[in-house]
């Protein structure tokens, strides 16, 4: 399978469109940038109808992440396939605190995936089996990979400040 | 009527945190029916040392050294990998002879950290022998890549645009040895276990686990192979100097615990070959790029790097704003997925059988924890 021919399905099938980008220099053949004013109700289905349409073709789920761009949350999941290199990139913007649509249906793998985005960056994910931490402990109250979380003594160990000249 | 309940009543099992064959601390709360499994929980984050949280913590560089802490077994090729990720993202060329020593150094640790999973898994089985005969093994190894990597097991060796120091000639005489050794040793060991029928009854068609399965839960690496899907990072999406190098990449049929075993066995052999290759093209020259800066930090944008881990697939997800601090950085380690279709492993399992299948997955808890 040719990213060409991944990017014309996804136009027939959910009538998105790909970017494609540089694999040499970036890793990744497409990039698809789902906006943010669709996130609250289609962009939402969207997401569960790309990893359907993933899996039917092959393709297996890498991870899912988030990244904090202080304004929102950019969630991001990684598709591949086995056979030839082809890795498609799909980013959704959720906000913080936000819903997003949990994929455990249809991926097994994304079970502890969100869970793990739950822990660290507190998307809720709408119907996944058991949203639970994963890494902290269970009674934890924050979620440290946003860039506004300041570790404290209470979370637990050492609190070092690096000097960053 | 006390009596009745137990044997009709399920109860749980809780092995680990701190359980021998758990390899580090990994609790699975197991409900039992009698001997058999109905349901398996992992319980993981016990060795959680917030590493991804670290990295926006301080520059590219200074993140160099947590590399070799997630995964400790095969530290070195998380360091390449870290190494080759940012590299491709700031565009630096380094030189043959610098990728060279590393993929050296890189298949020397891979075998290194096979000859530890064989080791103890077979101790894991109540053979004490065979863990000897594969540590006596690897502490060639250890000394090895102790010549110039200057430690034992958290190696920091790759710099951004080459390695931190050329190849002895301790090194190369402690290599050219070692092969033949080695080769001696697998020998030995197919003989000792893999036609060891005491070890056959117990991984023979033991944790079965279907290509299906694995895709579902993205489980990647010599789990994978085993089940007879033909993925290799090193083949799928080539990097460093492995299209030159010749390897085969060795399949299972029935994804059995035996053939998890017998991938890693075949693989160490490859390894072998690898470094073997290696060795003798070797080119001469410099041993880290010129005019690299000294703290680099790639343009705006994301990045993506795969690398083919002892484990399976690790992934490198980079954000960069261009400023010396990454913005984030998401490792997609490979034991993470490999852990998670235990549950599906062991449903309907002996006890017994649950460390068999525990421990050809090969896990190492700090990376899954990070």
């Amino acid at each position: 399978m040719r990213p060409g021919q991944v990017k014309e399905l996804l136009a027939s099938a959910l009538g998105v469109e790909p970017r494609e980008t540089d694999y040499a220099a970036c890793g990744c053949h497409l990039r698809l940038e789902l906006a943010g004013a669709q996130v609250v109700d289609l962009a939402g289905a969207q997401v569960v109808d790309l990893a359907r349409l993933m899996k039917v073709e092959g393709f297996f789920l890498e991870f899912i992440t988030a990244v904090d761009f202080d304004t929102h949350l950019e969630l991001v999941y990684s598709f591949t396939r086995h056979q030839e290199p082809l890795r498609l990139q799909a980013a959704v913007q959720v906000e913080r605190g936000g819903f997003a649509p949990s994929l455990a249906g249809v991926f097994a793998a994304a079970d502890w995936q969100e869970r793990e985005v739950y822990d660290m960056f507190g998307i809720v994910f709408a119907g996944h089996p058991n949203l639970k931490r994963l890494l902290l402990p269970e009674d934890a109250d924050f979620h440290p990979l946003l860039r506004d979380f300041t570790p404290r003594p209470e979370h637990g160990g050492d609190v070092v400040n690096l000097e960053m000249g | 009527m006390l009596r009745k309940t137990l044997i009709h009543d399920t109860f749980y099992l809780n092995l680990g945190p701190q359980h021998p064959s758990t390899h580090g601390v990994l609790r699975l709360l197991l409900r039992l029916e009698g001997e058999r499994v109905v349901e398996c929980q992992p319980v993981i984050g016990y060795s959680h040392r917030g590493h991804e949280h670290m990295a926006q913590n301080r520059s590219w560089l200074q993140f160099l050294p947590n590399t070799s802490r997630m995964d400790y077994l095969s530290a070195l090729l998380y360091n390449h990998a870290y190494c080759l990720a940012v590299e491709r993202a700031c565009g630096i060329t380094v030189p043959p002879r610098a990728e060279y020593i590393r993929v050296i150094c890189a298949e020397l640790n891979r075998i290194a950290s096979h000859l530890l999973w064989f080791g103890a898994y077979l101790l894991d089985l109540g053979a004490f022998t065979p863990f000897l005969y594969a540590f006596d093994d690897r502490e060639d190894i250890l000394a090895i890549l102790g010549e110039v990597t200057g430690s034992r097991l958290t190696y920091c060796y790759c710099r951004f645009g080459g390695v931190a120091r050329d190849l002895n000639q301790a090194f190369l005489d402690g290599v050219r040895a070692f092969i033949p050794k080695l080769r001696r040793r697998l020998k030995d060991y197919h003989t000792l276990v893999s036609k060891n029928v005491i070890f056959l009854n117990r991984t023979k068609g033991i944790g079965v686990m279907s290509p299906e399965q694995a895709r579902d839960y993205a489980v990647t690496g010599p789990n994978l192979r085993a089940s007879g899907v033909n993925y290799d990072v090193r083949k799928a999406e080539p990097y460093s100097v492995y299209p030159e190098l010749d390897f085969e990449v060795p399949l299972g049929e029935h994804g059995d615990c035996y053939d998890r075993y017998y991938v890693r066995l075949l693989e160490m052999e490859q390894s072998l070959r690898i470094v073997e290759q290696a060795l003798e093209r070797l080119p001469s020259g410099p041993i880290r790029a010129a005019g690299v800066e000294q703290e680099p930090a790639p343009p705006p944008g994301a990045y993506h790097f795969a690398y083919e881990s002892a484990r399976g697939q690790l992934g490198i997800y980079l954000v960069s704003d261009g400023g010396r601090i990454p913005v984030r950085m998401k490792w997609r380690v490979p034991s993470f997925s490999n852990l998670s279709v235990l549950p599906e492993l062991l449903a309907g399992t002996l006890v017994a059988d649950t460390i068999a299948i525990l421990g050809s997955l090969d896990l190492v808890i700090p990376e899954i924890d990070r």
